[in-house]
C-alpha cells in the first residue's frame, strides 16, 4: 500500500466506528421508529396465478439506525419497500400484517392522514433509474412543493432552504434552476438524496441508491448518505443487491429470501460468521482482490417459485448445509448469536450438543458451494500463450459539426497492447473513458483515425482497420460479443434453438439438422442440460444467469478466436456473477479464445483478467499483470478505483 | 432563444416551398387554361373562335414575359393580396369569396376543434387516472365504438332526426332571414343553424384526443417520478395535474395545433349536408366546376394554415417541454 492509499483507508475506517457507536448509542435508550409485525403482500393478478412476494415478515427498526437489507432479485425488497411506503400498486396489497411508525399502524391508516405523515416522517429515494424527477419542471419547484405541502416555509424562506440542502450534498446552487435533463446522473442522485432530506425526516428508505452510476460516483453519493445520517440522525432502510456497500455503511442487515427475513444481524458479527448459509452464499461472492488466488462462490438454482405452496425451508433446495428437517419443517426467525437466523442448521449447530442428530454438517463460515477460483499460476500460464491481437497507438477523434463548426472529441489516444490465447485482458475505465470505442474498434464496427489493428487467425494476419464490408463479415467470424443486460441481448420471439442455430446457419454454413446438434453441443458446453430442454424454451423463461449463458452460446456458436464481453456480468445478482465467470474462465483454457472484458469495476476485473488496462479519457494510464495492478498501483486514478470497491472483510478486521 | 430562431427560419423556408409550387405546378399542366374555358363554354366539338379565345384571356389576365418575371410579378400580387378571379363567382375576386366563406368556419370548425379538444383530454386524463375502474372502461369501449362511425353518416342521421322528424333545428344555410352583422335576431340565427353540424362534428372529434391522452398518461403514471411525486405525500389533484397530466398532454399538444391549422380547409363532408356557407363547401364548388383559382387559393390557405399551426406547435413545445428546447439546439 503507497502513502496516500493508507490515509485515505485510515480516514475511512476511522469514522466509522464513530457512526456504529454512536448509533448504537441512540438505540439503547430509544423505542423501536419502525415495527413491522408479520407483513404479506400479495399480488392477485387476473390473469396470472396470484403469489405472496413478502411472506410474514417481523423487524424492529430503531431511532437513528442504519439498516441494510440484502437479498437476489426476486427475493422481495422492493415489494417490502413499497409496502412500507404505502405505494403498493394494483394488483399487490399488503393482506396482512402491522406497520407502526412512532407508535401508530400506518397501514391501516386513511390515505389522507398518510399523505400529511409521508415527506415529514417517512422520505425515500428511488433506484436511480434517473427518472425520479418530473423531466418538466425546474429542480427548485420539485423541492417547494414538497417543502410547502408539510411545512411553514413559504416564498424565500423555501429559496433559501433549498440553497441550503444543494450546498448539504455539495452541489452548486445554480443548478437550483435547472431541469433534469441537465444534470448528470450522479448529480440527479444527489438532488434526490437532497430532496428526501428536505423536511428533515425521522426515516430515509433507500432503495438501490446507486445502481447504474459509476463505481466512483457510487462511493461520492454513499459516503454523502452516510456523512448526512450521522450529522442528522435519521434512521435508514437501505436496500441493495452490491453486498459490498451495504455491510460497510449498515449497522444492522437484514437478509431476505423467497419473500422472508431469514437473518437479521449486526453488519461487523455478519462478515465474521454469518448464520444462515444463504447469508453465506451472498458473502462468498465478495473475495480479497490482493490475495494470490482469488475465490469466489455462488449459489446454484434459482429461488422457488412463489406461486406454489412450499414446504420446509424455502432456501433448502439451493443449500448445501440442508438436513432432512429442512424440507419438512419451515423455520422460524429465532434469536441466536445475538441476532435471529430461521435455520434448522444453523440453530442444531450453536445449540447444546446432544440435541444434534447425525449427519449435521460442521460449522462453518463460508458458503459449501461450487466456488469459482483464479489463482496466479493460471494467469502465468495464460502469459505464455501466442499473441494474436495487437492493437498499436490505436487513436480515435469523434467530430461533431455543430452549425458551421467543428468539435473535435479525442475518444481515445494512443492505446496499444497485445491480446494472448487463452488470455484474458480487462479494459477498465469510468464512463466515457474510451473503453466502449476501443472494444468498437477492435470488433470493427468503427475505424480507427489513426494507428493499427492486427488480427492473426486461422486465415492468417489480417488488417482490421482496412476491412470493407464484406471482408468484415468474414471477420466477425472470428469476434464476437458478450453484452451487458442479457435481458435484452436476445430476442424475447424467438426460442433458443432459433437464436442458437442462425449463427450456425450463417457462419458455418451448416444445415438445418447439423445445426440442431452443434446448438445441443454449445448448451451442453454452457452447462444447460439436458439441453433438449431448454432448446425450446423462450428467453422469459429462464433466469438471468442462464440468459447470459445463453448470451455466451450464442458467441461460441461462429467458433469465434475472440470474445469482446462489455459488463458481462454487472446485470447479473451476485449469487450468479461467478457462475458466469466460473463458464467464462472454462472458454478461456479450454478453448483457447482471448477475452477482452470491459468493466468499470476493478473488481470483477481481478477475478477474471490476467491482464489489466486502466483507462481515463481514452488514455492508458496503467497497464500491467492484474494481481500487480492491484496490489502496486502505480496511478491516481487507478487508486481512485480501488478505493471506490468496498471491502467489508478488511473493515471486519480493523474494527473488530 | 437558438431553438426558437431555428423553429422560425424552418417555418420561412417552408412557407417560401409552399407558395412557389403553387406557382410551378399550375404551369406545368399542358394546354392554355383559356382555351380550355373557351372550349367548355362553347362546346365540345365547335371550332375554337380565336377571338374569344384572346377575350377570355384578356378577362383572366394572361402572363406574359418569362418565368422569372411572372413569379416576380405572382410574388408580388401575393403580397398584394391578389389571388385571381373566381370561376364560379366572376366577377368576384378570389379572396372576397373566401373573405365571406372564411369566418363561418372558423367559427363552426373551430369552436368544436377546440371544445372537443378540452372535452377529449380532460375525459381521457381522468379516465387514465381512474384507470381499470368502470368510468374508464365505458370511456375507453364507448369512444372506440363511436370512432368506428363516420362523422357524416351522424351529420345525416342528426339531420333526418333533428331537422325533419322533429324540426327542432333549420336544415340548411348560415342564416335565413335576418341581416348578417352584429345584432340579436342574426345570431340567434347563426347558432341555431350551426348547431347541428357542430354536433355531427363534436360526437366524433374528442375521440382521438381521450384514447391518445389515456394511453399516454397510464403509460405516464407507472413513471418514478409520479411514485415520488406520491411519496412526497402531494394532494392528488397536484400528481394527477402537475405531474402526470402535464407530461402527458406534451404529444398531444403537436396533434392539436395542427388539427387547428387543418380547420381552413373547413369539415367539406358536413358542411355540404347541412349546406353551410363555410370553406369546407367552398372547397367542394371549386372542385365541381373547376375553379383553379379559387381551388388554388383555397390550397395556399391550408398549407399556410398547418404551417402556421405546426410553428405554434414547436414554439408551445419549446416552452411545454424544455428537453425539446436542447435536443434540436
Amino acid at each position: 500500500m503507497t502513502t496516500t492509499d493508507a490515509t485515505t483507508a485510515a480516514a475511512t475506517t476511522e469514522s466509522v466506528p464513530t457512526s456504529q457507536t454512536l448509533a448504537a448509542d441512540t438505540r439503547r435508550n430509544s423505542h423501536p421508529l419502525l415495527r413491522v409485525r408479520d407483513l404479506s403482500v400479495r399480488f392477485e393478478p387476473k390473469m396470472s396465478p396470484a403469489l405472496t412476494a413478502v411472506d410474514k415478515v417481523s423487524f424492529d427498526l430503531l431511532e437513528g439506525e442504519f439498516v441494510g437489507l440484502i437479498g437476489e432479485s426476486g427475493s422481495g425488497k422492493s415489494t417490502l419497500a413499497m409496502a412500507l411506503l404505502s405505494l403498493l400498486e394494483r394488483p399487490g396489497r399488503i393482506s396482512n400484517g402491522s406497520i407502526e411508525f412512532d407508535g401508530e399502524d400506518i397501514a391501516s391508516m386513511s390515505q389522507e392522514d398518510l399523505r400529511h405523515r409521508r415527506w415529514r416522517d417517512i422520505a425515500t429515494v428511488f433506484q436511480s433509474s434517473m427518472n425520479s424527477l418530473n423531466p418538466v419542471m425546474r429542480v427548485e419547484a420539485q423541492f417547494r412543493d414538497a417543502i410547502e405541502e408539510h411545512s411553514e416555509l413559504r416564498g424565500d424562506a423555501v429559496t433559501e432552504r433549498v440553497r441550503e440542502l444543494f450546498s448539504m450534498v455539495m452541489i452548486d446552487e445554480k443548478f437550483m434552476s435547472a431541469y433534469p435533463h441537465e444534470l448528470s446522473g450522479g448529480m440527479k442522485q444527489r438532488i434526490n438524496l437532497a430532496l428526501a432530506l428536505c423536511n428533515r425526516p425521522r426515516f430515509v428508505l433507500l432503495d438501490e441508491p446507486t445502481t447504474g452510476l459509476d463505481v466512483v460516483v457510487q462511493r461520492s453519493i454513499l459516503e454523502a448518505v452516510r456523512r448526512l445520517q450521522k450529522e442528522q440522525g435519521f434512521a435508514v432502510l437501505f436496500i441493495s443487491h452490491d453486498i459490498g456497500t451495504v455491510m460497510e455503511l449498515s449497522d444492522r442487515i437484514f437478509v431476505m429470501y423467497a419473500g422472508q427475513l431469514v437473518e437479521q444481524q449486526a453488519a461487523t458479527t455478519l462478515v465474521k460468521d454469518p448464520l444462515h448459509p444463504y447469508s453465506k452464499g451472498l458473502l462468498g461472492s465478495y473475495s480479497n482482490p490482493r490475495a494470490d488466488t482469488v475465490r469466489v462462490t455462488y449459489i446454484p438454482g434459482r429461488p422457488p417459485d412463489l406461486t406454489r405452496p412450499i414446504s420446509g425451508c424455502r432456501f433448502a433446495a439451493r443449500c448445501p448445509e440442508a438436513i432432512e428437517r429442512c424440507s419438512s419443517d419451515e423455520p422460524q426467525l429465532l434469536p441466536l448469536a445475538g441476532g435471529r437466523v430461521a435455520c434448522h442448521v444453523a440453530h442444531l449447530q450453536r445449540g447444546p450438543s446432544e440435541d444434534k442428530p447425525d449427519g449435521l454438517p460442521e460449522q462453518t463460515t463460508r458458503f459449501a458451494g461450487p466456488e469459482f477460483v483464479k489463482t496466479a499460476e493460471d494467469s502465468d500460464r495464460a502469459r505464455r500463450g501466442e499473441v494474436f491481437l495487437e492493437v498499436d497507438s490505436v487513436t480515435k477523434v469523434f467530430e461533431r459539426r455543430r452549425g458551421l463548426r467543428k468539435q473535435q472529441t479525442l475518444a481515445v489516444d494512443d492505446v496499444s497492447f497485445a491480446l494472448r490465447k487463452g488470455e484474458v485482458t480487462a479494459l477498465v475505465g469510468q464512463s466515457g473513458s474510451g473503453k466502449t470505442t476501443l472494444a468498437r474498434m477492435i470488433t470493427g464496427v468503427d475505424k480507427p483515425s489513426s494507428g493499427t489493428i492486427r488480427f492473426t487467425g486461422s486465415e492468417g494476419t489480417i488488417a482490421v482497420e482496412k476491412l470493407r464490408t464484406r471482408q468484415l463479415r468474414d471477420y466477425r467470424k472470428h469476434v464476437q460479443m458478450v453484452f451487458q443486460d442479457p435481458y435484452s441481448s436476445l430476442n424475447p420471439a424467438l426460442t433458443l434453438r432459433y437464436t442458437l442455430t442462425r449463427p450456425l446457419r450463417n457462419h458455418r454454413g451448416l444445415s438445418a439438422q447439423e445445426a440442431d446438434a452443434v446448438a445441443g453441443e454449445l448448451m451442453e458446453t454452457v452447462a444447460l442440460t439436458p439441453s433438449n430442454r431448454f432448446l425450446d424454451r423462450y428467453p422469459h423463461e429462464l433466469s438471468g444467469g442462464q440468459r447470459q449463458r445463453v448470451v455466451i452460446a450464442r458467441a461460441l456458436a461462429a467458433n469465434p478466436e475472440l470474445i469482446v464481453a462489455d459488463e458481462p456480468i454487472s446485470s447479473l445478482d451476485v449469487s450468479i456473477r461467478a457462475e458466469v465467470l466460473e463458464l467464462l474462465q472454462e472458454l478461456v483454457t479450454g478453448h483457447d479464445i482471448g477475452v477482452l472484458y470491459i468493466t468499470h469495476d476493478l473488481l470483477s476485473a481481478r477475478l477474471l483478467a490476467d491482464e489489466i488496462l486502466v483507462l481515463s479519457q481514452g488514455r492508458v494510464v496503467e497497464q500491467g499483470n492484474a494481481l500487480e495492478v492491484i496490489r502496486n498501483p502505480q496511478d491516481a486514478y487507478t487508486r481512485t478505483l480501488l478505493d471506490a470497491i468496498p471491502n467489508p472483510f478488511e473493515q471486519a478486521t480493523t474494527t473488530s | 432563444m437558438r431553438y426558437f430562431v431555428r423553429k422560425i427560419a424552418f417555418f420561412l423556408a417552408t412557407l417560401w416551398a409552399a407558395i412557389t409550387l403553387n406557382f410551378i405546378i399550375p404551369r406545368l399542366q399542358p394546354g392554355d387554361p383559356a382555351e380550355v374555358m373557351v372550349q367548355k363554354l362553347a362546346g365540345k366539338d365547335a371550332q375554337l373562335n380565336p377571338a374569344a379565345v384572346q377575350a377570355m384571356r384578356a378577362m383572366l389576365g394572361a402572363p406574359d414575359g418569362n418565368l422569372f418575371t411572372q413569379y416576380v410579378s405572382y410574388l408580388g400580387a401575393l403580397a398584394h393580396g391578389d389571388f385571381g378571379i373566381s370561376y364560379t363567382y366572376y366577377p368576384y375576386p378570389v379572396t372576397e369569396v373566401i373573405g365571406q366563406a372564411l369566418p363561418w368556419t372558423l367559427v363552426l370548425v373551430g369552436v368544436t376543434q377546440i371544445l372537443a379538444f378540452v372535452i377529449g383530454i380532460t375525459l381521457g386524463a381522468y379516465a387514465a387516472w381512474r384507470r381499470n375502474t368502470r368510468f374508464d372502461s365505458i370511456v375507453t369501449l364507448g369512444s372506440t365504438f363511436i370512432g368506428t362511425l363516420p362523422s357524416f353518416w351522424i351529420a345525416l342521421l342528426l339531420l333526418f332526426v333533428f331537422g325533419y322528424t322533429v324540426g327542432w333545428f333549420p336544415t340548411s344555410g348560415g342564416y335565413s332571414a335576418s341581416t348578417p352583422g352584429f345584432n340579436g335576431p342574426f345570431i340567434t340565427e347563426a347558432v341555431s343553424h350551426s348547431f347541428l353540424p357542430a354536433l355531427s362534428l363534436l360526437i366524433t372529434a374528442p375521440i382521438g384526443w381521450i384514447l391518445g391522452m389515456r394511453n399516454t398518461m397510464v403509460m405516464n403514471l407507472g413513471e418514478d417520478y409520479i411514485r415520488l411525486a406520491k411519496a412526497k405525500g402531494l394532494p392528488d389533484r397536484v400528481v394527477a395535474l402537475r405531474y402526470a397530466a402535464r407530461n402527458a398532454l406534451l404529444p398531444s399538444v403537436t396533434g392539436f395545433a395542427i388539427a387547428l391549422g387543418g380547420v381552413l380547409g373547413g369539415s367539406i363532408l358536413v358542411e355540404q349536408i347541412y349546406d353551410y356557407p363555410g370553406m369546407g363547401r367552398l372547397m367542394g364548388e371549386a372542385i365541381g366546376n373547376r375553379d383553379f383559382p379559387l381551388l388554388q387559393t383555397l390550397l395556399l390557405f391550408i398549407i399556410v394554415g398547418v404551417l402556421l399551426a405546426n410553428l405554434v406547435a414547436d414554439l408551445l413545445y419549446g416552452v411545454l417541454d424544455p428537453r425539446a428546447r436542447r435536443a434540436q439546439s
